[in-house]
């Protein structure tokens, strides 16, 4: 009778740690994270925030601007995807890295929906107390508007999802499109799966 | 029980199905299907080999370096024979924008497809890394036979050196 118990009992003990991984730091948007066919991951955002940052850096465009450092607004960009996340964790990272290398300045205090409407506030009411002309609210260079589009496609079991991140830079003085950049991302399988 | 249950199942019942298709065979004369056997295993090795495991024929018209090859391709080419590519040509040129441009030719002369992904570390002057949003690791895949260009564009203009880390998927 034991030495059933143990016959059964052994592989259960061996397979056991196989079964289930212990929870452990990776780096972020690192090949070891989670791959979802379904869903845009981590690995993506960074991966367009990067090819964003990478095309805006080697056209040059921000250096155009009349304002050194160019002065961004931050416009609107939809997720048109099924994947519910949060557009923002693109969008800082991306001004992270050009605010904090002196690329861009982001106006905060811009239009009828301000991201920092304190600020505003305390902007209006120097301008009112020093005169019209004395101190002028921002004047932007740039909007940064943009749109993240999904298209699906299945062959039986097998899934295949491209997400496309598309970025616009708009010059506020001459309506224009100056820039514009597309990152895709293809991914293809039947399950989600731990990377390598 | 969840989904990946199903679909392992699913597969260890093709699996099954295609075993016993070639024993549900009992009447036949066994000369008969051992020659059976035999001529399908050289159609499936006749049919692995012309598909080529997903391999490409690539051609170059260029003969030379381009002007701008630099002398690290020894050294980037010591990382890529690690995971059995070849970096045909590294070429490093100053943008319009400003800042630093690496392009790295990778050859796959081998007969599997090879996933790998990659990361560029750009460095300053003085050989320290400027930690920036743009350094992230991005998965290539390349197919037998086949090539890709991997590329970086550097931070900011202070950038004068990149450092490249790969990472070869184990599938």
């Amino acid at each position: 009778m034991r030495i059933r118990s143990v016959i059964v009992l052994l592989p259960i003990a061996l397979l056991a740690p196989v079964a289930c991984e212990r929870a452990r730091y990776v780096d972020t948007g690192s090949p070891e994270g989670i791959i979802t066919v379904g869903n845009v991951d981590m690995q993506d955002i960074l991966k367009a925030s990067s090819g964003m940052l990478e095309s805006l850096a080697e056209t040059g465009v921000l250096k155009t601007a009349k304002n050194k450092p160019a002065q961004l607004v931050m416009g609107e960009i939809v997720n048109d995807t099924s994947s519910r996340f949060d557009v923002g964790e693109m969008t800082y990272r991306m001004r992270e890295q050009l605010v904090n290398t002196g690329q861009a300045a982001v106006v905060t205090t811009f239009g009828n929906t301000p991201e920092d409407k304190q600020a505003q506030e305390v902007l209006r009411r120097e301008k009112f107390l020093k005169g019209e002309t004395s101190e002028p609210l921002p004047d932007p260079d740039f909007s940064l508007t943009g749109k993240i589009t999904q298209v699906k496609r299945s062959a039986g079991d097998t899934k295949q999802v491209t997400y496309t991140f598309r970025l616009t830079l708009t010059n506020l003085r001459s309506g224009l499109e100056v820039w514009t950049k597309t990152v895709d991302m293809t991914k293809l399988g039947n399950k989600n799966a731990v990377g390598f | 029980m969840n989904r990946n249950d199903t679909m392992i199942r699913t597969t260890n019942a093709t699996t099954t199905v295609t075993i016993d298709a070639t024993a549900n065979t009992p009447r036949m004369a066994r000369p008969a299907r051992a020659r059976l056997v035999a001529n399908s295993a050289a159609f499936m090795m006749a049919a692995l080999l012309a598909a080529g495991c997903g391999s490409v024929n690539t051609t170059y018209t260029r003969t030379t370096p381009a002007d701008s090859a630099i002398s690290a391709q020894t050294r980037v080419n010591d990382l890529f024979q690690q995971i059995f590519l070849t970096a045909k040509e590294v070429r490093m040129n100053r943008t319009k924008g400003g800042p630093m441009e690496v392009q790295i030719d990778v050859e796959n002369n081998g007969f599997a497809y090879k996933t790998f992904s990659y990361r560029f570390d750009w460095v300053d002057t003085a050989g320290n890394v400027i930690p920036s949003q743009l350094s992230v690791w991005k998965v290539t895949n390349v197919p037998s036979g086949g090539s890709t260009v991997i590329r970086a564009i550097a931070p900011s203009d202070d950038a004068s050196d990149f450092r490249l880390q790969l990472r070869q998927s184990e599938s």
